[in-house]
């Protein structure tokens, strides 16, 4: 199945095909291939429907937004909109939120400047001696050339093998590096 | 009579003596005892699943497709994976965009990727204990993880039961696992923040718990321009290291729990895995080479990478931190290396 009629079918599923896409789609010489991926994108559609996050009682677009502006985030409203959490989170999550706040979601957007929230209080343990940063830069995946990539890719099959080896992950890790290469390339 | 009987006395009366071992035996014994005792009263549904959940991975055999997904991003693999001849065999191979596929034998793992030629990676070394450590009642898991059996579920045509595992530190992600009820197979599996966000889903929409898997499953089929990487590991006849070597570097600190894991020995310097017995980081020191890395924090799911400058003895280095822990953790860990003196491998670079 080419990519043509996979965004067909990708349309298909918000709605948005047009009649002669979906024509073409149906007589497409591999049934058998359009409905297998069918099944699976409606599968993980499914499943990531399901997935309720209880980020939703939270704005944090005026957070994300006055840090893209270079603007401090008001720290009474900041605590305000953290208290709107549910009680079950408690601090970790609560640490969380803050921290989203700051890095914003979806990593690999570009590159920029992020603040870093100070660990939880209720770690286990704090590091001692550690010098203290108060920016981060986010890298952009998709910003990384081709030797860049190639050092990023070792470093992750290295990752992977570590989770299949040592850390009973089997190939979750290595499907890890699968959606990474498809997020540089 | 009595003199005789004092001598007897003065004879075995020695810090080790044949009287001071019963003593010593019966508190390694109270000890042992008290420890599990612990460990029962800890003990719950979950844990007994979660015990058999690293041996499952490995020595089931099954064939199947899943879906791993973050964000908007989906991939399906196909999977044949068995325990043949004392080894792990494993072929995944790509279902959606370029063609592609990893075929692991034992510590042997070649990678076929779209555009990327073909990577091969082997002899990472275990460690010592933690490939083991991982199944072990040693791993106490239910110290950084609440874990709850919280209900029962139906995957790829198999019955599963779920177990949430609640991270206890802001250091560390909350999972929640499916097994297959026959086997402790991980059939789905989410990675999210506490009781929030998910950031990434894995699970088998196909599957079929078999033995009879031919060989022919285990070969590579895609053809790529071969790039092989080629690891120092341990020459012939030469011992495996017994615990995992920082030469030239520490760690100053990692979250409670994570211990040393797999070690590979990579080409330019050191790389130290570490694992709590669910989430694993690697940490990997470098001198920085003449291509230039750019600094600070990616995220990819619930992995997250971060990189960082050093200077050391006039050498400048590249800190990477890779795991599936939240950005905050790479960082301090990225930020608590420190390089005492140049790594051995790294004299001869540039």
């Amino acid at each position: 199945m080419d990519d043509r009629l996979r965004e067909t079918l990708s349309a298909m599923m918000d709605d948005e095909a047009d009649e002669l896409s979906v024509r073409r789609l149906l007589s497409h010489g591999s049934p058998d291939d359009v409905c297998q991926q069918w099944q699976r994108w409606q599968q993980v559609r499914d499943l990531m429907h399901d997935g309720r996050s209880p980020m939703e009682g939270i704005d944090v677009s005026a957070g994300v937004r006055a840090v893209l502006e270079g603007r401090t985030v008001d720290p009474v409203r900041k605590k305000r909109e953290v208290h709107k959490t549910p009680v079950r989170w408690q601090w970790p999550a609560a640490a969380m939120a803050v921290g989203a706040l700051f890095i914003g979601f979806g990593a690999g957007a570009g590159w920029e400047y992020i603040g870093v929230v100070p660990a939880s209080s209720v770690a286990v343990s704090e590091p001692a001696g550690v010098p203290e940063t108060d920016t981060t830069h986010e890298v952009a995946l998709q910003g990384l050339d081709k030797e860049q990539w190639g050092y990023m890719n070792r470093y992750l099959l290295e990752h992977a093998q570590h989770n299949s080896v040592g850390a009973g992950q089997g190939s979750v890790g290595y499907a890890r590096l699968v959606s990474a290469n498809d997020s540089g390339h | 009579m009595m003199q005789a009987g004092t001598g007897v006395r003065r004879q075995g009366f020695t810090p080790l003596g044949l009287r001071g071992i019963p003593k010593l035996l019966v508190i390694i014994a109270l000890l042992v005892t008290v420890a599990e005792t612990a460990f029962a009263e800890e003990k719950n549904p979950a844990a007994e699943w979660l015990e058999q959940l690293g041996t499952a991975i490995n020595m089931t055999s099954y064939k199947g497709v899943f879906v791993y997904a973050r964000g908007g991003r989906v991939h399906s693999m196909r999977i044949a994976h068995r325990y043949h001849n004392g080894e792990i065999q494993e072929r995944l191979v790509l279902q959606d965009g370029g063609s592609g596929e990893i075929v692991r034998k034992g510590m042997n793992v070649v990678c076929v990727l779209p555009e990327q030629g073909r990577v091969k990676l082997d002899q990472v070394i275990p460690s010592g204990p933690f490939a083991e450590a991982y199944t072990s009642r040693l791993m106490p898991l239910s110290r950084w993880y609440k874990s709850d059996l919280v209900g029962e579920d139906r995957v790829a045509g198999y019955d599963t039961v779920i177990i949430a595992l609640a991270a206890r530190d802001a250091y560390r992600y909350s999972h929640r696992l499916w097994l297959e009820k026959s086997t402790g197979l991980l059939v789905k599996s989410n990675v999210g923040e506490p009781g929030g966000k998910v950031l990434e889903h894995f699970q088998f929409t196909n599957l079929e718990i078999t033995d009879d898997i031919p060989d022919s499953e285990f070969e590579i089929h895609s053809e790529g321009r071969e790039i092989t990487h080629q690891l120092d590991g341990p020459k012939k006849g030469e011992a495996l290291p017994s615990s995992p070597a920082m030469n030239g570097w520490n760690l100053g600190w990692h979250p409670q729990g994570f211990v040393p894991a797999a070690t590979p020995k990579s080409d330019k310097g050191q790389a130290v895995a570490f694992s709590d017995g669910l989430a694993a980081f690697s940490v990997f020191v470098e001198p920085e080479q003449s291509v230039r890395m750019p600094v600070g924090v990616s995220r990819i799911g619930a992995t997250t990478i971060y990189m960082r400058q050093l200077e050391a003895d006039g050498v400048r280095f590249l800190i990477t931190v890779v795991g599936e822990v939240p950005p905050e953790t790479a960082r301090l860990v990225a930020e608590s290396v420190h390089v005492n003196k140049m790594p051995e491998s790294a004299a001869g670079s540039p």
